[in-house]
């Protein structure tokens, strides 16, 4: 029951920051922020869902002995897990650079400073 | 905007004709629809797959038994038509580079973390990464009998991890660990491991990739484990080919047949 109960609470809030990230990527001005809503979003939505599904499936586990199928299931979600968490902020960064290489201008407020331009020498 | 109401009307007809044609269909997993049982008459073959694979082969996996056993002349010659796409794409795309190309090949840099900055969190991410991948490509290929995955999908992922070499620095990072002689010889040898098992069947006085009469060589109990085995091997030959055809297709498009930087 507890087991049932995290679980679906693991899993509602990775639901609650796929939408979060999904509207981002809607409504957010520009490529940046974007890419940052649906990078962010998605990396740690798709973490709480598969800890959710790995916390639901200790309901079958009784002991180590009688279900290490369970327990292997579990750690390949866990393996998973790890590897979005190492591959997705990656990917956007690489998506981040690639598009400011390409030379896609950021929006920027009119009465705020630009300070973009500063560092672009020094990389 | 009149076009707009148009496409919609265009798509509502469509999407309806559609809908009506699928309410013909039979239901999901219904044991009675034609595929799974046969019309009256005439019993379907599945029924023989589901009941008598793992009698005949000892694998678990019936897509994976019907692949590579029942219909391995069919598989045998889908792996040629990718080793012939690549050879297709080698004889359209490949040019020998000149001199000049050849020496900035040399000089090119050797380390993932290398010059622009951004690199060393793209080349770590991806050194760490690469063999995973290539480990879990091999448990795709070797679980094949067990759970969904054969030589084709591992294949794709085993040549995929050197794209992503290639995508990481360069092009020249990857062949300098898949080099284009090696990768035009392991596309070869796949179709060759493939056609060995069949011509080893027939020279064991059985017909063409008849796994069953390679017991002797494999030493098992019965023909059933020989089946089991040789399904393994050829799809060891099937990963090769498709390994080496994904990286040659990918680095000579990307580098427009020069094979020289890439991206």
């Amino acid at each position: 029951m507890i087991i049932t109960a995290i679980s679906v609470i693991f899993i509602l809030a990775g639901l609650i920051f796929f939408i979060g990230g999904a509207v981002g990527l809607i409504r957010f001005p520009d490529f940046y922020t974007r890419t940052h809503a649906a990078g962010k979003g998605d990396t740690l939505s798709s973490l709480l869902v598969i800890l959710g599904f790995a916390i639901y499936q200790l309901h079958d586990f009784e002991s180590l002995s009688h279900d290490w199928l369970t327990l292997l299931v579990i750690l390949k979600m866990l393996g998973i897990s790890v590897f979005i968490l190492i591959t997705s902020p990656t990917s956007t960064h690489a998506l981040m650079d690639a598009g400011w290489e390409d030379g896609t201008e950021p929006k920027i407020h009119r009465d705020r400073p630009n300070h973009l331009n500063d560092d672009c020498e020094k990389f | 905007m009149l076009s707009k109401v148009f496409a919609t009307i265009a798509v509502a007809i469509t999407g309806s004709i559609l809908l009506y044609g699928v309410s013909d269909f039979p239901a999901f997993g219904d044991p009675h629809s034609p595929a799974n049982a046969g019309v009256p008459g005439s019993e379907s073959v599945s029924l023989y797959f589901i009941e008598e694979s793992y009698k005949d082969t000892k694998v678990p996996n019936i897509v994976t038994s019907v692949l590579a056993d029942y219909r391995g002349y069919d598989t045998m010659f889908e792996t040629v038509v990718i080793f012939a796409a690549g050879m297709a794409i080698f004889a359209i795309l490949r040019v020998v580079g000149n001199k000049e190309e050849t020496a900035a090949k040399a000089a090119e840099e050797d380390s993932f973390t290398n010059g622009d900055h951004n690199r060393i969190i793209v080349g770590t991410t991806v050194r760490i990464v690469v063999p995973v991948i290539q480990l879990f490509a091999l448990y795709v290929v070797a679980h094949g009998h067990h759970s969904p995955g054969g030589g084709f999908q591992g294949g794709v992922i085993l040549g995929a991890s050197f794209i992503i070499i290639a995508l990481a620095e360069n092009l020249n990072a990857a062949l300098r660990r898949l080099s284009e002689l090696n990768y035009v010889r392991l596309a070869a040898i796949g179709i060759f491991i493939y056609a060995a098992f069949g011509i080893m069947a027939q020279v064991l006085g059985s017909n063409f990739l008849d796994y069953g009469a390679l017991q002797p060589i494999f030493m098992t109990d019965g023909p059933e484990m020989a089946r089991s085995h040789s399904m393994l091997g050829v799809e060891i030959g099937v990963a090769f080919t498709v390994t080496a055809i994904m990286f040659a297709i990918y680095a000579n498009l990307a580098s427009r047949g020069q094979l020289v930087k890439g991206l």
